[in-house]
C-alpha cells in the first residue's frame, strides 16, 4: 500500500513539475519577490516549496526569462524578479502549448469516460 | 529576531551556499535571507519551523546545480553496469583461483612444517589453508576495487568527452545558423547534425574491441597479482617445483613499465570503442600508442632484465641434463628470446597500425 502511494505521490510530482515553469511565468508580468511569489501561487491553489521556487527563478534568469534587481529602499533588500521581452514572448508560446494540450488530454479523458 | 536564530539560520545558509559555485554563493546567500526573513514574518512561525521546511540544505543546494552534474549519465549507464560485470568478474575469479591454487599447493601433503608446529600439524595446516584463503580474498577484493575505479574512470572520462562533443555541435549549429533569415537560433537538435553513416568497412567491431580490453585486463590481473604463474611448474614433490620464467628479483622495477605499457594498449582500445569509426582519431590515437608500446617493448625486453637469469640452468638442473628438451635448454638464452618477442611485437605493431590506416584511407573519413 505505502509503494502505491509512493508511486502515486512520485507521478503527481511529475505532473506538477512540467506545469511549474508555466505557473511562475504567468506571476510574473509585474515585479515581484520571491515569498511573495510563493503567497500568489498558493493563494490561487498552486503549491511550490520555497527551495524548489528559488533555485528555478534563479535559473529562468539565466536563460534569460526573466530578470531581477535588488531593492533596497524598504526594512530589507529584497530581489524582485520580472519577466524579460523575450520571457513575454516565450510565456505567450507557452501558453498555446498548454492550451492546446489541455484540449487535447480533456478530450482523452473525456471520451475514455464515456 | 534572536541571537540563537541569528546562528541557526547563518549555519543553514552556509550549508547550502558552500556547496554552490564560487561566483554564486553571496547572492544566494542574500536572496534565502530574504526569504527566512519573510516567512518568519509569518503569523507564530519560529526560524526552526522555517528551517524545517526549507528542508536538508545538501538537497536545497542541488537544486541550484546543473542537471548535467552527473558522473555517468544515462547515454553510458547501462553500457557502464555491463563493463564493471565483465571487469569484476575477469579480474577477481583469476586472483581468486590464483590465490587459491597457491593456497592448495603450499598445503600438499608433508608440506614442510617441523619443530613446535609438527604435534599439531593437522590444526597448524589448515590454520594456514584458512590464512591462505583469506588472502585470496583480500586480493580479490582489492583488484575488484582497483578494476571498478578503472572503469569507472574511463567511463567518466567518455561522459565528459561527451558532453564537450555536444556543445561544439551545439556551437557549430548556432553559427551556420546565422544566415537564416529567421535570426532566431535554434539550439536543440536539427538533423543538421547528423553525420552520415559509415561505410560498413569503416566500423569498429566492438566485439574485438572488448576481447582485447577484457584480455588486458586479465593479464595486467596476473602480472600484479601472480607474476609466479608465469614459470614452468612441476605438480610432483614438496608443494611442487616451481621454475618462475620472469626475474622476479627485480619485478618491482619491471611491474610498473609493463603494466604502463598494458594501460596504453587499453586507452588505445577503449578510444576505438569510444569512437566506433575508423577516421583521424582512431589513426592518431593507434599510431602514437603503438609507437610508445614498441619503446616500452624494447625498454623492457631489451634494457630490463626481463627474463629470470637462471631460467634454463635451474630447469636443466630439475630434468637431470638429458632428453631432447635438456638439449634444447642448451640454447635458452634471454637476448634471444627477448629478439624473438620483440620480432613479434613489432609485427604486431605495423600490422595493426597499417589496418587502421588503410581501413581509415579506403573507407574511413580522415577531417
Amino acid at each position: 500500500m505505502g509503494e502505491e502511494k509512493d508511486l502515486l505521490a512520485g507521478l503527481v510530482l511529475e505532473l506538477r513539475r512540467g506545469t511549474l515553469i508555466l505557473s511562475v511565468l504567468s506571476q510574473m508580468g509585474e515585479a515581484k519577490y520571491g515569498y511573495a511569489l510563493v503567497q500568489s501561487l498558493e493563494e490561487k491553489g498552486v503549491e511550490i516549496d520555497p527551495n524548489t521556487l528559488y533555485p528555478l527563478l534563479r535559473r529562468l534568469e539565466k536563460q534569460g526569462l526573466l530578470e531581477s534587481r535588488w531593492e533596497t529602499g524598504g526594512s530589507k533588500p529584497r530581489k524582485y524578479y520580472r519577466r524579460t521581452g523575450y520571457g513575454d514572448e516565450i510565456y505567450r508560446e507557452l501558453k498555446n502549448q498548454w492550451r492546446q494540450m489541455a484540449s487535447g488530454i480533456e478530450a482523452l479523458l473525456e471520451e475514455e469516460e464515456r | 529576531m534572536t541571537d540563537r536564530d541569528r546562528e541557526l539560520m547563518e549555519r543553514y545558509l552556509y550549508q547550502v551556499v558552500r556547496r554552490l559555485p564560487k561566483d554564486q554563493r553571496e547572492e544566494t546567500a542574500l536572496e534565502l535571507q530574504e526569504l527566512i526573513g519573510d516567512m518568519l514574518e509569518e503569523d507564530g512561525s519560529t526560524m526552526e519551523d522555517v528551517l524545517t521546511k526549507l528542508g536538508d540544505p545538501a538537497k536545497f543546494a542541488e537544486r541550484y546545480q546543473d542537471i548535467s552534474h552527473c558522473l555517468i549519465g544515462p547515454e553510458y549507464y547501462d553500457t557502464y553496469l555491463w563493463f564493471v560485470k565483465v571487469v569484476l568478474l575477469c579480474s577477481m575469479l583469476p586472483v581468486f583461483a590464483v590465490g587459491f591454487l597457491d593456497a592448495v599447493r603450499k598445503a600438499g601433503p608433508g608440506a614442510g612444517y617441523t619443530g613446535a608446529y609438527a604435534t599439531n600439524s593437522v590444526i597448524s595446516e589448515a590454520v594456514f589453508v584458512l590464512g591462505s584463503l583469506l588472502g585470496a580474498v583480500v586480493d580479490a577484493l582489492s583488484a575488484g576495487i582497483a578494476a571498478f575505479g578503472a572503469v569507472t574512470l574511463i567511463f567518466v572520462i567518455l561522459e565528459w568527452q561527451k558532453v564537450k562533443l555536444d556543445r561544439k555541435r551545439e556551437r557549430q549549429w548556432k553559427v551556420d545558423d546565422l544566415g537564416t533569415a529567421s535570426g532566431k537560433s535554434f539550439s536543440g537538435w536539427t538533423p543538421g547534425v547528423l553525420s552520415p553513416v559509415p561505410h560498413p568497412k569503416a566500423r569498429i567491431s566492438r566485439g574485438d574491441c572488448i576481447v582485447e580490453i577484457i584480455f588486458t585486463v586479465v593479464l595486467g590481473v596476473l602480472l600484479i597479482f601472480a607474476p609466479h604463474f608465469f614459470a614452468v611448474i612441476f605438480p610432483e614433490g614438496e608443494g611442487g617445483f616451481v621454475i618462475p620464467l620472469l626475474n622476479l628479483e627485480q619485478w618491482d622495477m619491471i611491474l610498473p613499465v609493463f603494466i604502463l605499457s598494458l594501460a596504453i594498449g587499453l586507452m588505445d582500445n577503449v578510444v576505438r570503442l569510444a569512437v566506433g569509426v575508423y577516421g583521424k582519431i582512431v589513426v592518431i590515437s593507434s599510431v602514437l600508442c603503438n609507437a610508445v608500446s614498441l619503446v616500452l617493448a624494447v625498454v623492457l625486453l631489451k634494457m630490463m632484465p626481463f627474463w629470470n637469469p637462471d631460467f634454463a640452468l635451474e630447469l636443466q638442473l630439475y630434468l637431470g641434463g638429458d632428453g631432447e628438451i635438456a638439449d634444447w635448454l642448451t640454447h635458452w638464452n634471454g637476448d634471444t628470446a627477448s629478439s624473438l618477442l620483440l620480432a613479434v611485437i613489432v609485427f604486431a605493431v605495423i600490422l595493426d597500425s597499417g589496418t587502421v590506416i588503410y581501413k581509415t584511407l579506403r573507407y574511413g573519413r580522415l577531417r
